[in-house]
């Protein structure tokens, strides 16, 4: 079966077919097949899920133990396929030693570009992420936002139609955030495929317009977002409500079709929840009603590896 | 887009990147250090000329050629593309347009000039120290000190495909194999580098009067210098072989 991730195909696409990636005795990617087509696809995952290994896979650092992975019709592993992607790697290390503008620079020249289109190219990226004021400073004396900035320049500067960016939000402030966002909207817009891996499901809700999550080395759901959101709001959820009186509170609730159960701990009510898009428009509802008093409210299991343990249960059992 | 444009410029980069390293710094202290010594032994005033030939030839072979010369070759033969493991800045150069062994062809090619630089131009400056002795002993050594260096450098780029830190593992590689097992008696000294330069040393200087130490048993010089072709020959294929299908996972 092919999880067509795309709303439309090009004859760049990122195409996975039954990849399968072991190190050793350890499995790093199980049986995974997809196809990335143009705009912005979000890989989420929690750690140690696949991401990265998906990403090396893509960009040609390692070889499928199955399967193969092509740009097109070239293998990623193959010298022209490296013209057609940009990586961004998660490591913060970059030539310490170099300035940002250098650093881009050098790797726009290893694409074999001529000096004058190198040094348009290198200016002209630079100032896309942002960094035209602060190219000249030394990388060792850089924050890590910046780092990522100048990762980016370099995965943008020989214009990729692939690009692949691993964790590139991560200490990056809220205002730099959006402006890479921004970026890569327009990106987006001009037909490029772009994926983004994250563990930070908030980061990829604002991002991505499909999204493929894996857990535990195998792809365990993949789609719109909607799609994805609709399996996320039928998951058991476990909510902590604080009410002046949690045993009438607890009462009510129990006559909610999707309330599995509660128990009370003095002030403290904790509901179990099969559905948590029904459940908290029902709750609304008591609230606006008047006829109950609810001083806190907090989901237990809202992170990231909740999502993740949940949707990988359900891929098992489906 | 031009493929071999993007080979010169990794290259450039490369030897630059090795040049203004802190590396040169450290392989050029003990090169110093032996001519502060060669200048304190005034292995020229030595009489007579036989006596000191031999002298000189002595510090070629347990100070020059079993110390300095690995030491040279280490600074820059591990460094070269050991410094991109260790920094994690190897993915940058696999995700460009150049082929593997390019990339490797471009580390070798800037760190072989580096070390055969520092060890021939350092073995000049000895022998011209030391006078009309020293000018005999450059003349017939310098090619043994070359293929030593080659042969050093080979071995230490395949310590950097293999190891992730393979500075440290040519640093007691060095100061095991080449110092300790290369001095030992019996045949066991033929696993070290030193072994074949140091026959080539003592069969070229024996016409002019350097003693070969009694127990060490040379090879012919044409069968030292063959070997060490061969080692270099067989480490830089095995070098671009396994380099061609590692797969390096240093940022995982």
């Amino acid at each position: 079966m092919i999880d067509l991730v795309t709303s439309s195909s090009t004859e760049f696409d990122l195409t996975f077919t039954r990849v399968t990636k072991f190190y050793g005795a350890v499995i790093g990617l199980n049986d995974l097949t997809c196809r990335i087509g143009p705009g912005i696809t979000g890989l989420l995952g929690s750690n140690g899920a696949g991401k990265s290994t998906l990403l090396k896979l893509a960009s040609g650092q390692l070889r499928p133990t199955q399967g193969e992975v092509r740009i097109g019709r070239l293998k990623t592993t193959s010298t022209a396929a490296k013209r057609l992607f940009g990586y961004c790697p998660d490591v913060p290390n970059l030539y310490e030693e170099m300035t940002g503008e250098e650093f881009v620079r050098t790797m726009c020249a290893l694409h074999g570009f001529p000096d004058d289109e190198v040094r348009d190219r290198t200016e002209a990226v630079l100032k896309e992420v942002g960094m035209t004021d602060r190219a000249q400073r030394k990388i060792a004396g850089c924050s890590h936002g910046m780092r990522q900035r100048f990762k980016l320049a370099q995965a943008l500067v020989h214009d990729p139609q692939v690009l692949l960016l691993d964790e590139p939000l991560t200490g990056i402030d809220p205002g730099g955030r959006q402006e890479i966002n921004d970026l890569l909207f327009r990106l987006a817009e001009k037909g490029k495929s772009i994926l983004v891996s994250s563990h930070i499901l908030h980061d990829i809700e604002t991002l991505a317009d499909q999204i493929l999550v894996l857990g535990r080395s195998r792809l365990i759901a993949s789609g719109s977002l909607a799609e994805i959101r609709r399996l996320l709001d039928d998951r058991p959820l476990v909510i902590e409500i604080i009410s002046d009186d949690p045993r009438s509170l607890a009462a009510e609730l129990m006559t909610f079709g999707q309330v599995l159960g509660c128990d009370i701990q003095e002030s403290r009510l904790r509901v179990r929840t099969k559905n948590s898009a029904d459940f908290y428009a029902r709750i609304q509802d008591l609230v606006v009603n008047g006829s109950q008093t609810i001083r806190q409210m907090q989901s237990l299991d809202e992170g990231a590896e909740a999502v993740f343990d949940y949707l990988q249960q359900g891929k098992h059992s489906s | 887009m031009n493929s071999l444009r993007a080979f010169k410029t990794l290259l450039q980069f490369s030897f630059l990147r090795l040049f203004w390293s802190i590396n040169t710094m450290m392989v050029l202290l003990p090169v110093v250090g032996c001519l502060l010594f060669i200048l304190r032994r005034g292995f020229g005033k030595l009489t007579p000329p036989e006596k000191a030939f031999d002298a000189f030839g002595t510090f070629l072979v347990f100070v020059f050629s079993s110390f300095l010369i690995p030491i040279c070759s280490l600074g820059f033969g591990t460094t070269a593309l050991g410094a991109e493991r260790e920094e994690q800045t190897l993915v940058f150069l696999l995700t460009r347009p150049i082929p593997r062994w390019q990339v490797l062809l471009a580390k070798i090619l800037a760190s072989l000039p580096l070390s055969c630089g520092i060890v021939l131009t350092s073995f000049a400056v000895y022998c011209l120290l030391v006078g009309s002795i020293g000018l005999k002993a450059l003349l017939i050594y310098w090619p043994a000190m070359l293929g030593m260096t080659v042969a050093y450098v080979s071995l230490f780029h395949l310590f950097a495909v293999v190891f992730r830190h393979p500075t440290m593992l040519a640093l007691v590689y060095a100061l095991f194999i080449e110092l300790f097992v290369g001095n030992l008696p019996g045949s066991i000294k033929r696993l070290a580098i030193n072994y074949y330069g140091r026959s080539l040393i003592y069969g070229l200087g024996a016409a002019e009067g350097l003693k070969t130490p009694r127990g060490f048993e040379g090879i012919p010089e044409a069968q030292a210098y063959w070997t060490l072709a061969g080692i270099a020959g067989g480490c830089l294929l095995a070098a671009f072989l396994l380099f061609q299908t590692k797969e390096y996972r240093d940022s995982a």
